[in-house]
């Protein structure tokens, strides 16, 4: 079981109610953490079975209580030694099934939490991967990865951790007052009034102190998180500033605060565990008191007040693991509060895009190796490439009027905007940074939904096109695009599944990377290390291109293509895409340097919100002022 | 791993102070388990045995409930400053390990357990709450209430406490042979269970790209897949890892089984009184509790443990010593590297390699090369934040006399420097305070020189679309300014700050045409004031404007120098490659 709790520390999400407070009017009333509990599928037999051998296995650690004190008592009266055998038989088989039953326990309950993790696994990646795209879009990659890895195994873990532990406790705590009410009635109840303040109330009470501190904790952690993470990241610029101290300083004011929150918390949790502790003495003490007088008033047997009296210091074992039961259900439920909210953001209002669970028409036979493979599995899915499908001459047609983007709940960022997008027509978007223009492409690709104006494709509103339809005709290559854990090959094939080697290397080439190419070791075939880290910012940028490049789609958006290149690569890149010969693609292009521009046929530059100024780039540079003086920038050489 | 590990108690006071209540609380909470389990007994054996009423025993539970009710208040004692004491321990280790970490510098950070650092401080040390909370308690419990109840069985009865004594040492021989035995597998297990889980988050990760291209719905299979396989790999690992807590129960509960029996045998028998039998069976799975609870969170203690670890591995690493001698004015100083050569972390490669460079004052060198070449490794050894591995870096003053910078205080060295690193650091506090160095000089005389430099940088027409003008407070690193932004507040500081030399390193990296013009004034201003300039450029413009280009070039490690690793170098530029590639062709 994953102990990893890494939703602390990042939580923050790029629009900021993208995941969280977005719940559907029915979602709002129902407890997260038992919706998420639902979608874990658990097998209800598997669940009794655990139960079961929980409660087989504490059973056995209270009847070896109760039985050995009986055989003592009874013992103690010398009675002929083979009255005894039986309790001395039970003895040693209750020693030996504890450990027994606790073993099976074990593995039954993760062998059902790690089933309904991967049934949660797979319903979220399906739905996220059908549902509404910004859903994914607005969460920073880290955070999705936290929701997927982190608090899926949270969710899971109440199982193991909470649920089970429960149950446990409930059906031992029952049966064991039963039997002891069944020798002194008012002995069992002291004994369930103690279980209930062990079991439920010391329970609650840790929750409590974990609630409290968590809450008045945050503050002061996500201030030491990021003083830490300041002094690390900055260590350098910090010490020539001459400010290590004074952050440090910082660092030891948040760690401060930090403490004083876990001394708010500190109190509550201590009161729970010496009243975990108390119920047992006052139910050994209720017992007695109980006990002796109804011994003496012949009600019960002189062994049977030894049962009574010594049989509850066991039944507490199942109860002492419920405050840390209780804590690990307020966790899950922070963490069911977070997938239901990415799932509900996924499923809003999603008509078109959801889909039933995929059927295993193509699972991959080769099962012994789960590598990813997300090129191959997705065959089934794969647009046919342009010639296949024999395109009409013209094309397919992307064209915007008055088109305003921008993300859902914010303020459009970008309005009255007009374009056409068709095979032949090459188009280059410029303007400052943070102006708008990854968002203009994540709308025209049809992930963000159009904030006014009208968007067609080949006279459609793009919202109403089938998805697959509209992925066959054009694809969007984002500069924050993926690169897969696998091969070189493989991530290309994303873009085509059916890419062989060559047209991976002539992709490769196009793309300039031909000599990276030839300093592989196994060429196309050498593997990517994760998220391409041996991969040069560059490298990934080129890689991103020829793997757009290898798509069949006729109408190609591609964003910054070139940088961290040197400009003359760079230059060289965005004009050979810009002005390819075959021309039978249309390509739209995001960039920050002007001077490969005159290969576009018409330059897009924004400012301030609209549209500041189209043309070719020569009419551009005769026509305004802002552009001409970029440029020039841009071209002052040595 | 050492269960207390005494470099805990000399890093983090907390821990001693903590360490002192619990042992003491475990040696009263072991003379009241021993005190409740004879009262117990005694008042039992005299009820069921002897048949005394309850008001001549009532004075005995009188003193069991005081035991009991001691016991409960231990407890909640010991919770109570557990808490307590785990987070300033862990506060404390924390601040020194950051410190540390920060004074090791950006090159140490940056590679081998440097990275490391960063996870340990924000999360990994949060993993000792669950050692000084869980763990350590029943450490000290199983040194105090385990012997103790053994000398009082011992007392009572010796067949029992024979039992008991044989037993225990049973306990840790299995436990080590279990996990010897299971090691091999269960390392490898961990290891396909994190390649499943990784490759997993991996397919999330790509969701936003295999949508781009229409790819998404087909590795739903595949997650799934990978789920199973990362369910058969986790139970592989656990049937084996829960192996050793079985083989635990099993034997404890055995063991207690086996003294009930035999105390039944003998007292059938007459060989033993009915009180010292209860006691001993009451006192039993006492001997035993601890132990079971050492192992039950001996897992959850280690992950806290090895992060202690880490961190005492960073607290012993030496720190460079700093020089102490005073750093020349460098308004009339030159720097010079000469014949400079840096190992690059992990690559066959040195980077830079053989890097001269002279730094006059009054001039303005730009430094260019390949990405990878070492470049801003040569602004780390400038500004004295490394040592280069051969190679002299020396401030030459006024009167020639060469001082190397090792051997200079860098606090008299740093003052004189402005430096803009790639991305800009800014301190919280206001746009006004930060260009001026501080919340006094921000009025005054000082302000048509800032409204001039800021005119010159383009800052002023950013402070003039915020609501409070100079008055906005940035917060941490300048929350609410884009990079571009942020970055122009950090020029205008340059060209206000006294310092006579400044670096810039890739000031136009993030930059459109505009951004850069504002980067280009503001060079030819600070050349203009006689500053001394170091750049770092790709671009032409800014080149152009240097009195002096230095090349930054990398080597490959000849082959067979020294043991490298076959696939370190993949990936690694070729030195010769930037000289007759086509980006090479731009100059």
């Amino acid at each position: 079981m994953s102990a990893i709790d890494t939703a602390g520390v990042d939580t923050a999400t790029r629009p900021p109610d993208a995941t969280a407070g977005t719940f559907t009017a029915s979602g709002r009333r129902r407890d997260p953490l038992w919706r998420a509990v639902a979608l874990l599928d658990v097998d209800r037999r598997r669940f009794a079975l655990s139960a079961l051998l929980g409660t087989l296995a504490l059973g056995c650690a209270v009847a070896l209580a109760a039985v050995s004190a009986w055989l003592i008592t009874r013992a103690a009266q010398m009675p002929p030694v083979l009255t005894l055998s039986v309790a001395t038989v039970g003895v040693r088989a209750f020693g030996i099934g504890r450990g027994l039953f606790r073993y099976l326990d074990r593995l039954v309950s993760h062998d059902v939490a790690l089933r309904g993790m991967t049934t949660l696994r797979t319903t979220l990646y399906q739905r996220l991967a059908t549902g509404r795209p910004e859903a994914t879009l607005a969460v920073r990659r880290g955070d999705l990865l936290a929701r997927v890895g982190a608090d899926v195994d949270a969710v899971g873990d109440v199982v193991v951790r909470g649920l089970l532990p429960a149950t446990v406790a409930l059906a031992l705590g029952v049966g064991t007052v039963a039997a002891i009410a069944a020798f002194l009635p008012v002995a069992g109840a002291i004994l369930a009034l103690c279980l209930v303040l062990a079991g439920v109330v010391a329970p609650w009470l840790a929750q409590r102190a974990a609630r409290a501190t968590e809450q008045r904790a945050a503050d002061a952690r996500a201030r030491m998180a990021s003083a830490a993470l300041g002094l690390l990241d900055d260590a350098g610029p910090l010490a020539v500033q001459g400010r290590t101290d004074t952050e440090l300083d910082r660092l030891r004011a948040a760690d401060a605060d930090l403490a004083r929150a876990t001394d708010t918390g500190a109190g509550p949790s201590a009161l729970a565990a010496g009243l975990g502790n108390l119920a047992i003495g006052i139910a050994v003490l209720g017992a007695l008191l109980t006990g002796i007088p109804a011994l003496a008033a012949g009600q019960i047997a002189a062994v049977e007040l030894a049962v009574i009296v010594l049989t509850p210091l066991a039944a507490f074992e199942a109860t002492s693991v419920l405050p840390m039961a209780a804590i690990q259900v307020h966790r899950s439920r922070t963490a069911a509060a977070r997938l239901m909210a990415l799932l509900d953001a996924a499923d809003d209002g999603s008509g078109t895009a959801t889909t039933g669970p995929d059927t295993t028409e193509h699972r991959q036979d080769d099962s012994t190796d789960p590598r990813p493979d997300p090129a191959r599995t997705g065959d089934r899915a794969m647009p046919r490439s342009a010639d296949q499908v024999g395109l009409p001459a013209r094309g397919p047609v992307i064209t915007a009027r008055g088109l305003a983007v921008g993300w859902p709940d914010r303020d459009p960022i970008l309005s009255g905007l007009d374009l056409e997008l068709s095979p032949g027509r090459s188009l280059a978007v410029v303007g400052p940074s943070g102006i708008g223009k990854t968002t203009l492409l994540l709308t025209l690709a049809g992930f963000l939904p159009p904030r006014g104006g009208d968007l067609l494709l080949d006279g459609v509103p793009l919202a109403d096109t089938d998805p697959s339809a509209r992925l066959e005709r054009l694809s969007l290559t984002t500069e924050d695009a993926h690169v897969f854990e696998t091969t070189v090959l493989e991530n290309l094939r994303v873009a085509r599944g059916s890419t062989s080697a060559q047209e991976a290397r002539d992709a490769l080439v196009t793309a300039g990377l031909g000599d990276w190419l030839a300093g592989l070791p196994d060429g196309v075939d050498t593997a990517l290390g994760a998220d391409a880290r041996s991969v040069s910012g560059g490298e990934r940028r080129r890689l991103l291109l020829a793997r757009a490049l290898l798509s069949p789609a006729p109408l190609l958006l591609i964003d910054e293509p070139a940088e961290h290149l040197d400009p003359g690569t760079a230059d060289r890149l965005v004009g050979d895409l810009l002005d390819r010969s075959d021309r039978a693609r249309g390509v739209l292009v995001v960039t920050h340097r002007l001077a490969p521009l005159a290969a576009a046929d018409e330059v897009l530059l924004l400012d301030g919100g609209r549209v500041a100024a189209r043309g070719t780039h020569e009419q551009l540079l005769a026509g305004n002022a802002q552009y001409r003086e970029a440029h020039a920038a841009e071209l002052i050489q040595s | 791993m050492k269960p207390l590990d005494p470099r805990l108690l000399r890093h983090a006071r907390a821990a001693r102070g903590y360490l002192a209540l619990t042992v003491g609380l475990g040696l009263l909470t072991a003379a009241l388990v021993i005190a409740q389990a004879i009262l117990l007994a005694q008042v039992l054996a005299a009820a069921a045995h002897d048949g005394a009423p309850l008001s001549e025993l009532l004075p005995r539970i009188g003193w069991l409930a005081l035991v009991i009710a001691v016991r409960a208040v231990a407890t909640g004692v010991q919770e109570r400053y557990a808490h307590r004491s785990a987070t300033r321990a862990v506060a404390e280790l924390r601040e020194q390990v950051v410190e540390r970490a920060a004074r090791l510098g950006p090159r140490w950070l940056a590679e081998g357990a440097g990275p490391r650092v960063v996870t340990l401080a924000t999360r990994g040390l949060d993993a000792l709450d669950a050692y000084f909370v869980k763990y350590l308690p029943q450490l000290v419990l199983s040194a105090t209430v385990t012997p103790a109840t053994l000398v009082v069985i011992l007392g009572l009865d010796w067949i029992s406490a024979a039992i008991a004594a044989g037993t225990l040492p049973l306990i840790p021989i299995f436990m080590i042979l279990i996990g010897q035995l299971t090691q091999g597998r269960s390392e490898r297990g961990l290891t396909v269970m994190q390649r499943l889980g990784s490759q997993v988050l991996d397919l999330v990760a790509g969701i936003a790209t295999l949508r781009a291209f229409g790819r998404e719905r087909g590795p739903v299979t595949r997650v799934r897949a990978l789920g199973d396989a990362h369910r058969k790999a986790t139970m592989g690992t656990l049937r084996i890892a829960f192996l050793s807590g079985m083989v635990l129960e099993l034997l404890t509960t055995l063991s207690v089984a086996l003294v009930a029996v035999s105390i039944g045998l003998r007292l059938v028998y007459g060989h033993m009184t009915l009180v010292d039998g209860l006691a001993v069976l009451i006192l039993a799975p006492e001997v035993y509790w601890p132990l079971r609870q050492v192992g039950a969170q001996f897992h959850a203690s280690t992950d806290g443990v090895a992060a202690a670890e880490q961190v005492f591995e960073v607290l012993e690493t030496p720190l460079p010593v700093s020089g102490t001698r005073r750093c020349p004015d460098l308004s009339t100083s030159t720097l010079r590297l000469t014949d400079v050569t840096v190992r690059a972390p992990g690559r066959d490669q040195l980077a830079p390699a053989h890097l001269d460079l002279e730094l006059p004052p009054g001039g303005t060198v730009a430094v260019t090369g390949p990405s990878g070449a070492g470049k801003s490794t040569g602004i780390e050894l400038l500004l004295g934040l490394l040592r280069p591995d051969s190679g002299s870096v020396e401030v030459v003053a006024a009167d020639g006399t060469a001082v190397p910078l090792a051997d200079i205080d860098p606090h008299t060295y740093w003052p004189q420097i402005a430096w803009l690193p790639q991305r800009p650091v800014l301190e919280p506090a206001t746009i006004g305070s930060l260009v001026a160095g501080g919340p006094a000089s921000a009025s005054g005389p000082g302000l048509p020189r800032r409204d001039e430099a800021a005119a010159l940088t383009g800052l002023d027409t950013v402070v003039a679309g915020l609501p409070d003008g100079w008055d906005t407070d940035l917060g941490r690193g300048g929350a609410g300014l884009s990079v571009g932004q942020r970055q122009r507040v950090a020029l205008t500081r340059a060209l206000l700050s006294d310092a006579p030399l400044v670096v810039l390193d890739e000031p136009t990296a993030h930059l459109d045409a505009a951004g850069e013009q504002v980067v280009l004034d503001t060079v030819r201003r600070l050349r203009a004031d006689g500053r001394t300039v170091l750049l770092v450029a790709h671009r032409p413009s800014l080149i152009a404007l240097a009195d002096r280009v230095v090349t930054v070039r990398a080597e490959t490690v000849p082959a067979g120098s020294e043991p490298a690793e076959p696939d370190a170098g993949r990936g690694a530029p070729d030195p010769v490659a930037p000289a007759r590639s086509p980006e090479g062709g731009t100059r």
